[in-house]
């Protein structure tokens, strides 16, 4: 039976060593930069998320949590259903993209000053 | 329960959290604190109701570390509840999140079966064991789903 438990421990422990692959945020992927109208908008913690139509596909485009936005001098009339927008930022998944600064009106916005 | 999902995401409570910058990270660490007393005091004592360390005994043990699970299983609760009112119909909406939730309710029905029928004084070993076992797949699986709801995509 000890033995036993001392495999069920060493079990748990690979278990919780195995998700250092995965990260939250920044993946390394490319930075490409897409244009196209907001059409759906959810603001505020854990971070904002707007659904951007590119040219009949819809993109997901993670913004930042307000307090980020807020920075940047977005307001949240900005990011609103509508909204014509340009976003670079980091290609992390089919159709994702985690904004690190976007352009409205020709207006500059950064969300991430220290990635761009 | 759209509408009630919706309408939790518009009550005061839930615009202050999803809104704030230190309330919601403070939330979060409390979060992570609840978890942390539980999972460290459930595994231990799963580990001792599969034998290990037998010498001490299991009555001591139980007396020691249920209270600290149990309090840690009600500040994550409690803490995961507000998180939760961020976002109600985006987190409701993820099969990874629903998953937890049935982890929890699992995991929760095996110590309350052991504790509410034999109780820890008086189950067989074998009945310990495999609540132990159960236990400590149950709970570690909760936190990994937890975890990486961060991680897929809604």
């Amino acid at each position: 039976m000890r033995h036993q438990a001392k495999w069920l421990l060493a079990i748990v422990i690979l278990l919780f060593l195995a998700p250092a692959q995965a990260h939250h945020g920044w993946v390394g992927g490319e930075t490409i930069e897409i244009e196209g109208t907001i059409t759906a908008v959810r603001l505020g913690n854990p971070h904002g998320e707007l659904t951007l139509e590119v040219n009949g596909e819809s993109w997901t485009v993670e913004v930042g949590q307000p307090w980020r936005n807020e920075r940047a001098g977005l307001e949240e009339s900005d990011l609103a259903e509508g909204v014509e927008l340009r976003v670079s930022g980091e290609h992390s998944g089919e159709r994702l993209l985690k904004a690190e600064q976007l352009w409205i009106d020709g207006e500059h916005y950064v969300l991430y000053p220290g990635r761009i | 329960m759209n509408i009630l999902l919706a309408w939790l995401g518009e009550t005061a409570l839930a615009e202050w959290i999803r809104l704030s910058r230190w309330v919601y990270a403070a939330v979060n660490a409390l979060h992570v604190l609840g978890i942390a007393l539980l999972i460290g005091a459930i595994v231990t004592l799963d580990l001792r109701l599969l034998g290990w360390r037998r010498q001490v005994s299991l009555g001591a043990v139980g007396r020691l570390l249920q209270p600290v699970a149990i309090t840690g299983l009600l500040l994550a609760m409690g803490t995961g509840s507000l998180l939760f009112l961020a976002d109600p119909g985006g987190y409701a909406g993820m099969a990874l999140f629903r998953i937890k939730l049935t982890l929890i309710a699992l995991a929760v029905a095996n110590a309350l079966l052991l504790n509410l029928r034999a109780g820890l004084a008086s189950a067989t070993p074998r009945r310990l064991r495999l609540a132990g076992m159960l236990s400590l797949l149950l709970w570690p699986a909760a936190l990994l789903a937890g975890r990486f709801l961060a991680f897929v995509e809604g």
